[in-house]
């Protein structure tokens, strides 16, 4: 317990590349209870979002990763030389919404759902490691099905695949827009 | 005219059949419930009159809408004998697959804006690692412990039994820059991998006084965990004499 503890867990925060997950936390500090881990963290993310510093902790992915704070965007850009960062083609985001909302799914549901085929986003999102094939349906020709990866979650700053917006909040934003047509 | 101008630009992100619909619903301002196929059949074929170059893909798929709306309408106009609640409106199938459309829209719009947000915070990709890493404590060789593993080389070389028609000339100092930038690229070097990749004997030697000079200028270091494990061959992080970046 204490600031000691609070440390150990803002170095493994460090040296990880990936978001750290709690589970993963304890498993290595056994010599702290459950509670003291999770009190330690809670007083860390507080100290640094009292803090004004330039990175921050956030919690993603089902865990916690460091990254820097939106505002020096720009600066960071500048001194790694990098123009903009590359969004998702609208064809990948649409797939992947599709996938996040319909997982598993299978690629002809995918198109059928889109009106159009999608086998060439599907490779790109594949190959970008955002969704994964986690096995075949058991239906005619034994089609491979999809479902987004931790990456995936991480890279839209989700926490688990239920924080994304809800159905609700996609209606909502669907009726608005026919509103406003 | 301004109109039909803002018409072209958008159809370039387009996507499929569903997009060239929802756009002509959205351009005639009407309730997807109640839509009226003979406008939008003829907003179509005046969009097809107006282009100049037809890309086959994206239209073969336009003309898989327009060809369904026509398909419902024709339904619409025939009459039917029985009509049962649970085949009322053709129209509706499309309806329940605009509406889903929509949805993914909506949810794609959301993930969107996350995105953005997230493409501001920066994260650490690689960790910033020294040219030694944790795992490789080496004791540095002496010049004798490699040029030992070099004969032993050269003599497995030498037992196969290959005729070489015409050796290509190498200079030490091209085979200097091949070294460098193989070093650059990988890292580090195996020091029994490299030689026994070399084409010729003559080469594998030449690459060996170029590792022996390499190593009196301390542009390199070469290391080696234990008595018989592998040597290797690391680039000396500040060197540059060689012109290379």
């Amino acid at each position: 317990m204490g600031p000691h503890l609070k440390n150990i867990i803002e170095s493994l925060i460090f040296v990880s590349l990936e978001s750290l997950s709690l589970k993963k936390i304890k498993s290595v500090l056994t010599e702290f209870t459950d509670k003291e881990i999770e009190e330690a963290i809670k007083e860390l993310l507080e100290s640094y979002s009292s803090n004004n510093r330039g990175i921050q902790i956030i919690h993603t992915g089902g865990g916690y990763l460091f990254s820097t704070k939106p505002e020096n965007d720009l600066w960071i850009r500048r001194f790694l030389k990098i123009e903009r960062k590359n969004r998702l083609s609208s064809a990948a985001l649409e797939i992947l919404s599709i996938v996040a909302y319909h997982q598993p799914i299978t690629q002809a549901e995918i198109s059928s759902l889109r009106g159009v085929d999608s086998t060439h986003s599907l490779k790109t999102l594949l190959h970008k490691k955002l969704i994964k094939i986690t096995g075949r349906k058991k239906s005619p020709g034994n089609p491979l099905i999809y479902r987004t990866t931790k990456k995936f979650l991480t890279y839209f700053g989700l926490n688990n695949i239920e924080d994304l917006p809800s159905e609700e909040e996609v209606l909502k934003l669907v009726d608005t827009e026919i509103e406003n047509r | 005219m301004d109109e039909s101008k803002s018409y072209q630009v958008n159809l370039n992100i387009f996507q499929g059949p569903l997009d060239l619909l929802l756009f002509l619903i959205k351009k005639e301002k009407i309730d997807i419930n109640d839509i009226p196929i003979a406008i939008i059949t003829k907003d179509y074929l005046e969009y097809l009159d107006k282009k100049e170059k037809i890309n086959l893909e994206r239209e073969s798929e336009f003309l898989f809408m327009a060809s369904l709306l026509i398909h419902i309408k024709s339904q619409m106009l025939l009459p039917r004998e029985n009509i049962s609640k649970e085949e009322a409106d053709p129209r509706q199938v499309l309806v329940n697959q605009l509406l889903d459309y929509q949805k993914i829209k909506a949810a794609c719009s959301i993930l969107r804006k996350k995105e953005e947000e997230r493409l501001h915070e920066w994260q650490r990709t690689t960790f910033p690692v020294s040219y030694i890493s944790e795992d490789t404590e080496f004791s540095e060789v002496s010049i004798f412990d490699l040029a030992e593993t070099f004969f032993i080389l050269i003599s497995k070389k030498g037992k196969e039994n290959i005729k070489i028609i015409k050796g290509k000339d190498i200079s030490l100092k091209e085979k200097t820059r091949e070294m460098l930038g193989y070093l650059q690229k990988n890292s580090y070097m195996d020091f029994l991998d490299y030689f026994n990749n070399q084409k010729t004997i003559r080469e594998a030697l030449i690459s060996f006084f170029c590792l022996l000079e390499l190593i009196k200028t301390k542009a390199v270091i070469v290391t080696q965990k234990s008595l018989f494990h592998p040597i290797k061959v690391w680039l000396k992080k500040e060197n540059n004499r060689w012109g290379l970046t």
